[in-house]
């Protein structure tokens, strides 16, 4: 064989073995178990905390809203919907008596106009469904501006729950 | 001018030969290391393949999937990262297109076109597709995105080096750069809630029941009954990324 293939052999053993050792001790740990990746990304990525828990959580405690709001238009929505993530209130709000519960552990109390025309504003996009006989939009919707502008003299808007029950409107 | 012949004695022959053998042996013998082979993964066959279906006939644009996703995943609320947001596509008499998302439909929707020029308008929920053939994962230089065997697109956010390549490589625009971490964050499609039976938030908070999810290898699941029932079709088929973001009533404007 000639010297310079010989040469190059050696070389190449070389790089192959300083190869095999880094990557042996670069190569994290799992990898390439499932794929070309970390396997144990995956319970890392399962073990994120949750905010939001389900409404079954919320009617232990507030079955008669619950109750109540299943009678109305708002039957299908979750109280997660306008209330937040409720997963902390759920878990640590039972402890504390009625009035005594930390601002931290308080759920958003949506009263403001602003929180019920973020579904009920009136919007082209928003007209939907046409039953065969009346025509029928999905949900309701409102002109804020035309819909009882409150009074002209203090120009405060009413707000939508001085007139409609947020559980049953 | 005479033909020159090679001569190519039989040892020649068969030391070629042999040499030939052994390559292919020993590449059959790599194969098992499928780092190159992983983008080709057919779709799972058998156990748990996750799809998505959005109705948009039944989307009111409130960004409430928007606005729970923010919370339930601490995405920054600064108004440029999102994992899931709305846009609302309007098409006008003229047959121009305008496309809004104000904080991502967070805040809701204010209707800027007024109601004479619009020939259409509706509202498409996006989020990550969880392409079966997803680019962004073939792109990534660590093997810090993948897919699990469920079909979800995952980030190993240890092993990102923030290198913004998958970013680039999404066609539908779903990854952003985490300002705090300074890694690649996107869908899991709530991963952690999946893993304990749960529904991801934004599909447990959507008040018209737009969004749907289930096993597509499940025949009785909601997705599969949602898949039959309507005309639905996926974002850039032509792309071929093997989307599982199936809609329904998809305008071919939607981008």
């Amino acid at each position: 064989m000639p010297q310079h293939i010989k040469r190059l052999i050696i070389a190449f053993s070389l790089f192959l073995a300083l190869f095999l050792v880094l990557r042996q001790v670069l190569r994290p740990e799992s990898f390439g178990e499932l794929g070309h990746f970390r396997a144990k990304a995956i319970p890392e990525n399962a073990m994120r905390p949750m905010h939001y828990t389900v409404t079954d959580s919320c009617t232990k405690c507030h079955g008669g809203i619950r109750s109540e709001k299943d009678k109305g238009f708002h039957k299908n929505l979750k109280c997660e919907v306008c209330h937040g993530p409720g997963l902390k209130h759920a878990t640590y709000a039972g402890q504390f008596k009625n009035g005594a519960l930390p601002d931290s552990l308080k759920l958003y109390k949506p009263g403001e106009r602003k929180d019920c025309i973020i579904c009920h504003q009136l919007n082209a996009a928003r007209i939907k469904i046409q039953f065969d006989t009346i025509n029928t939009t999905m949900i309701h919707q409102i002109d804020p501006v035309k819909h009882n502008p409150g009074d002209p003299d203090t120009k405060e808007a009413f707000k939508c729950i001085d007139c409609h029950s947020p559980h049953q409107p | 001018m005479k033909k020159e012949k090679t001569k190519l004695s039989r040892r020649d022959f068969f030391s070629a030969g042999t040499a030939l053998a052994g390559g292919v042996a020993i590449t059959s013998v790599l194969a098992g290391y499928d780092g190159l082979l992983f983008a080709a993964v057919t779709p799972n066959a058998k156990g748990i393949w996750y799809g998505i279906g959005i109705d948009i006939n039944k989307c009111i644009g409130c960004g409430k999937c928007a606005n729970a996703c923010k919370l339930e995943n601490n995405v920054p609320q600064a108004p440029f990262y999102f994992r899931s947001w709305v846009e609302q596509y309007t098409i006008k008499n003229d047959g121009s297109i305008v496309v809004e998302s104000p904080n991502g439909g967070i805040d809701g929707f204010k209707q800027s076109v007024p109601d004479k020029d619009i020939f259409k308008s509706f509202f498409v929920p996006k989020m990550c597709n969880h392409c079966a053939k997803s680019p962004c994962t073939q792109v990534c230089p660590v093997g810090a995105t993948f897919e699990t065997e469920e079909g979800i697109v995952l980030v190993d956010e240890k092993y990102c080096i923030g290198c913004r390549y998958c970013v680039q490589a999404c066609p539908y625009g779903c990854r952003y750069i985490h300002p705090d971490k300074g890694t690649v964050d996107k869908c899991t499609l709530c991963f952690h809630r999946l893993k304990k039976g749960l529904k991801p938030a934004c599909f447990e908070i959507c008040p018209t029941k737009a969004r749907i999810f289930g096993d597509l290898n499940d025949p009785g699941s909601e997705i599969n009954y949602f898949l039959k029932n309507h005309n639905c079709m996926v974002i850039k088929p032509n792309l071929n990324t093997g989307s599982k973001l199936f809609y329904n009533a998809l305008n071919p404007e939607v981008r």
